[in-house]
């Protein structure tokens, strides 16, 4: 346990290195305060730039709900640049360690594989975890503002549904960055991977059961209708079982040496 | 339609209605340009295609700063 957290602040002092504190919830403050504001001025940006002769905007559809808005910030802003970010900026998390050698290192140390992996990801996690916070935080302050009000209540239980898909995402990168040794073919197939199962959610109830991605879809529903699905607690302990899942293949990789350290 | 706006209808713009909504999403967006400008210059002596960054950083919306941070920190560390 104690190695566990000497692994943890390891990793704080690269990301600080790395202006990663910074940079991370910076990107997902900007993220999160693009959706309100564009919606927002959306029909006088029309009215403005686009050939506006003989369209008439529908005040009904402009003037959407809170609700509605915040849900629409997950969906189209953090389920796709910000899952692409989140992807990217996680792409190193082992590689880097794989390539200079110092996986290799660590290991010839008295450290479990375990605690290694769980300090790489409980450490992104948090970092991860608190920049989509932040950024929804700051959608939610703009929302409030620009739009109706969206109760406390409902934007925390959207805020945890969607922290397990954040979970998911992250370790699910881990091992990715675990088995590859390319950081462009990393990125691309958790990338590829991950906004696909976004894409799929609502196709079929059966995919949606085993799809950790439902999780972000939850979020949305509660945002917008104010009531929980009764599939999401379902769905949430499916997401951790997959989790445990790759956590198991990360370490069986490691464990075994599959890695190639030159 | 109007295409051509003249710097005299400037001021029948209402701009004190949505400066400050629009100011925290324009000064988030240059602070992190600026982060990472500041972090390139620090770097000069070290990073090799300078001019090619500071483009990427300026000009590309966004993912220029983040891939900066990302892929372009790199090379310093090998020296």
């Amino acid at each position: 346990m104690n190695k566990f957290i000497v692994l943890i602040k390891k990793e704080f002092v690269q990301m600080v290195r790395d202006f990663k504190v910074i940079w991370l919830p910076i990107v997902f403050i900007f993220l999160g305060i693009t959706q309100p504001i564009v919606t927002h001025y959306l029909p006088s940006i029309l009215g403005a730039l686009g050939g506006g002769q003989g369209i008439t905007i529908d005040p009904s559809m402009t003037a959407q709900k809170g609700g509605e808005v915040l849900a629409s910030t997950l969906g189209s802003q953090f389920d796709q640049l910000g899952l692409m970010i989140l992807a990217i900026s996680m792409m190193g998390i082992i590689q880097t360690d794989k390539a200079n050698g110092m996986l290799a290192f660590i290991l010839t140390r008295p450290v479990t594989v375990i605690s290694y992996i769980a300090g790489k990801i409980v450490s992104n996690y948090l970092i991860a975890a608190f920049s989509v916070a932040i950024g929804y935080f700051a959608s939610y302050l703009y929302v409030n503002y620009l739009f109706t009000d969206v109760p406390f209540s409902h934007m925390i239980t959207a805020l945890v549904f969607y922290l397990v898909w954040v979970l998911f995402i992250v370790s699910f990168t881990t091992m990715i960055s675990t088995i590859f040794n390319s950081q462009g073919i990393i990125a691309l197939i958790s990338i590829v991977f991950l906004i696909g199962c976004r894409i799929i959610v609502g196709l079929s109830t059966v995919i949606d059961f085993v799809n950790s991605a439902s999780m972000s879809k939850h979020a949305m529903e509660v945002l917008i209708t104010g009531s929980v699905n009764s599939k999401a607690i379902d769905n949430a302990l499916v997401t951790l079982v997959w989790i445990v899942l790759i956590l198991f293949v990360t370490n069986y990789w490691i464990a075994n040496k599959k890695f190639n350290h030159e | 339609m109007q295409l051509h706006y003249g710097f005299d209808e400037l001021k029948d713009i209402d701009f004190m209605a949505f400066i400050p909504i629009i100011l925290p999403f324009f000064a988030v967006g240059i602070l992190l340009v600026l982060i990472a400008l500041i972090d390139l210059y620090r770097h000069r002596k070290t990073r090799k295609s300078l001019l090619m960054w500071t483009f990427i950083i300026l000009f590309v919306n966004t993912l220029g700063p983040i891939l900066y941070f990302v892929i372009g920190r790199k090379d310093s560390e090998r020296l």
